[in-house]
């Protein structure tokens, strides 16, 4: 079709210069020339979280996203620095609570690695049972996050029920819904009864029954694949050149998943598939998750099995339990003498990097001691969020403008989890 | 003058049995008599109660709290309650009303503001006006071979008035969501006109009246099925509901047009898709459910007819608004492609499926 250009001298609008937009303003006023336009989405709008999205369009088809992240930064980095060790792990799953687990899981290995101990067996397994619970809670968050944005108010409440199960889970594991702060260095805080196990269990079947009801009514509906089949693709080479990492690699086609690659805990003892897809777009996307949930459930039930013909108790390392008395009673739970083994833990001198595959990535912790401190002297974190969002503003290029909310729930893109 | 008033009343006035008694008693009184005989005269009643706008209010109240509650429902959630919970929420939507009435309108400041203001009152027109012509068994206003392609010119004034009251907004998000309108009305008129068309083909009259009389043993629903489904699409396309919720949509434009409106304002715009999905059920019920045939309900005299046909266009609604548990929605240029490609050659099928019934002569 033969385009049609309109002179007409357009101003670029005065709140790109009122409002603080970090693009430099030669681009504001090089789109207003080209016949294009920009809009602001978020950080106060109906489909954007926490973040802005500086988009620019041709007509109706989005020609260049910036980000504007930053909006929920609280500044982890510095307040892990000024925190006991052991107190920094409430304060390093709140980048994503949901993921609550996963992001606990890499701190902790990471101090478990540079004081240099084993986890007991059934701690290993208790912690994968807790990482794959917040996975699924965390994709099931996910999904009803894309289908509101998708305006299917039905597959919103859905996953977030479904989600409530697994809150429950973690609560009679933990005490606490979503915060579980349950991972220690050196193992879990307490063991884990066979009824709640069993409670698990019984979790594990009935979200695999309700996700297919849920699949009837969301995942297989054709208006939602009208809306995300071929929408937001992202290329299997593009996607390795922007790092992009976790599901949103795999859809790509890319078998990389931190799990496989480098196991931890009890993934190398345990029977799962790593769920890859080929086109990269967002129904792909989408369904990598999904299929990833009944992959978790699978883990989680495996790990039950293992967890019901090992002994109960000891469930934290010997070796960090020192002077302690009832060193029986003391691994079984740490109540009572928790500031005393880790109130004045220090870490030898040294560096160490730890890789979590976390539900929307590989995360990544690097754990600097200076030797004496009873603090971290730096912690880095790297969260997925962070990572994926060069490959979530490349495929928004080319799309339409209303597939922004299609393609953003796509990435489950979590603003929080982002600017940690 | 005012017996002659009177008399015109008398003459054409609403027979309802059950409220005989107290009909009677009010007619003795002076003033009062004169009142009560202008409220039943059936030009009047037509469009004051049944199926104009009490009809109208009564309908409105009742598919909202439905919709939220059929949703709540689908969705393993309770919905409204609180209010009346005896009745299970069913005056949630007057409660909101009230609240809408005592909120602040606030007129912001690049807003259009003589147009800001009345066009959401100015709506009206177009959505009271079709009743009118729309009978309901023998209450009626005018009576008009050319009442269908009345009505579906004044329901075709909506969009305008939407887009209108964007444009009076004038802000960003409104002017998209006036845009999206525009689309869609291009997207779903056309496919809209030719199936009235086809109707008007199959039955051989334009008179509502007329096309209800010739359902009296079979519904056109059976005749003419493809015509059928058709109108069901467009008239979830026109009305925005689910899976074309578009120009509202408000994860992606935020209530699009309506953005910028306030307390009852917003109550009123709020409304108009409703207002719009039953006049839409009102001629799918008269065209294809046979309209306000069924039994006679003797003791209701003639709301009898009227009743039957409420009663189909509020099921007719239920339909609908259940549709929103069901789907997402589609994107702009998805829905118009539906409404040239799949609504259009519907249509058109039924325009020569019609066109055959009509050369056979079965209707």
């Amino acid at each position: 079709m033969k385009e049609m250009s309109i002179d007409v001298p357009v101003e670029p609008p005065a709140e790109f210069k009122s409002l603080f937009i970090p693009i430099p303003p030669e681009y504001v006023e090089d789109a207003y020339k080209k016949d294009e336009f920009m809009i602001l989405v978020g950080p106060q709008h109906g489909g954007s979280g926490h973040m802005r999205i500086i988009v620019r369009l041709k007509g109706d088809v989005i020609v260049d996203a910036l980000p504007d992240p930053g909006y929920v930064h609280r500044g982890m980095e510095k307040l892990a620095e000024n925190k006991l060790y052991i107190q920094n792990i409430p304060l390093l799953e709140r980048p994503a609570i949901m993921d609550c687990a996963n992001y606990n899981l890499g701190y902790v290995r990471a101090i478990e690695q540079m004081l240099d101990i084993e986890v007991p067996e059934r701690a290993k397994y208790i912690r994968t049972i807790l990482a794959e619970l917040c996975r699924v809670g965390t994709h099931l968050y996910d999904a009803g996050i894309l289908a509101i944005f998708l305006g299917h108010s039905t597959g919103f409440m859905w996953p977030f029920a479904m989600r409530e199960l697994i809150c429950e889970a973690l609560m009679k594991v933990s005490g606490a819904r979503v915060t579980a702060s349950y991972i220690i260095p050196g193992g879990v805080r307490r063991d884990v009864s066979k009824s709640v196990l069993e409670y698990i269990r019984e979790v594990t079947f009935f979200i695999e029954k309700k996700a297919k009801d849920f699949e009837k009514v969301f995942i297989k509906n054709p208006v939602t694949i009208a809306r995300m089949k071929d929408v937001g693709v992202l290329t299997k080479k593009d996607a390795i050149r922007l790092g992009v990492v976790g599901p949103f690699l795999r859809a790509t086609g890319v078998e990389y998943d931190v799990r496989a690659i480098e196991p931890y805990d009890a993934y190398d003892q345990l029977d799962w598939d790593v769920v890859t897809a080929d086109d990269g777009d967002s129904y792909s996307r989408f369904l990598v998750r999904v299929e990833e949930i009944s992959q978790s459930l699978r883990i989680i039930r495996q790990a039950i099995n293992r967890l019901r013909t090992m002994p109960e108790g000891k469930v934290i390392s010997e070796d960090l339990l020192g002077k302690i008395k009832d060193k029986e009673k003391a691994s079984r739970d740490i109540k009572g003498n928790f500031y005393r083994i880790f109130g004045r833990l220090t870490l030898p001198a040294g560096e160490v990097t730890t890789l979590t595959e976390a539900s929307r990535g590989t995360l990544l912790y690097t754990l600097v001691s200076d030797g004496e401190s009873t603090s971290p002297y730096r912690l880095r974190i790297v969260t997925p969020g962070w990572l994926y969002l060069k490959g979530f503003m490349e495929s928004l290029k080319g799309s339409r403008l209303a597939d922004l909310q299609a393609i953003y729930g796509s990435f489950g893109y979590f603003p929080p989890e982002a600017d940690r | 003058m005012f017996a002659e008033l009177m008399e015109m009343f008398r003459g054409n006035a609403v027979e309802i049995p059950i409220l005989q008694p107290i009909i009677d008693a009010l007619m003795g009184i002076p003033l009062v008599n004169f009142v009560v005989s202008f409220l039943l005269w059936k030009p009047l009643f037509a469009i004051l109660f049944a199926p104009g706008l009490a009809a109208l209010m009564v309908a409105m109240l009742f598919i909202i709290w439905f919709e939220r509650k059929v949703t709540a429902r689908v969705q393993w959630r309770y919905g409204p309650l609180e209010i009346s919970r005896s009745l299970g929420g069913l005056i949630q939507p007057l409660a909101d009303g009230m609240r809408y009435l005592f909120q602040e309108v606030i007129v912001h400041r690049e807003a259009h503001k003589p147009l800001f203001i009345q066009l959401p009152l100015l709506s009206f027109i177009p959505v009271l006006l079709p009743f009118l012509f729309i009978p309901a068994g023998t209450i009626y206003a005018i009576r008009t071979p050319y009442a269908l392609p009345l009505i579906v010119a004044l329901i075709s004034l909506v969009p305008m008035l939407i887009v209108l009251i964007g444009w009076a907004s004038n802000s960003k998000y409104a002017y998209l969501g006036s845009m999206r309108e525009v689309f869609m009305y291009f997207g779903y008129e056309v496919a809209l006109i030719v199936v009235v068309m086809a109707m008007v083909l199959m039955y051989g009259s334009a008179d509502l009246i007329e096309i209800v009389e010739k359902q009296k043993s079979l519904p056109g629903i059976l005749f003419n099925p493809i015509a059928c489904i058709a109108f069901f699409m467009v008239t979830a396309m026109a009305t925005s509901r689910f899976p074309f919720e578009i120009p509202e949509a408000d994860q992606e434009v935020v209530f699009g047009p309506f953005i910028e409106y306030t307390g009852i304002m917003f109550g009123i715009v709020m409304t108009l898709g409703y207002e719009k999905l039953y006049l839409l059920s009102l001629l799918f019920s008269i065209l294809f459910l046979g309209g306000w045939n069924g039994p006679t309900i003797a003791i209701l005299g003639d709301l009898s007819p009227a009743l039957w046909l409420f009663l189909k266009t509020v099921v007719l609604m239920m339909m609908f608004v259940f549709l929103r548990t069901v789907y997402p929605r589609f994107r702009l240029d998805q829905a118009i492609k539906f409404g040239w490609t799949t609504l259009l050659s519907l249509s058109v099928i039924s325009l020569a499926v019609a066109a055959v019934i009509r050369l056979v002569g079965w209707l």
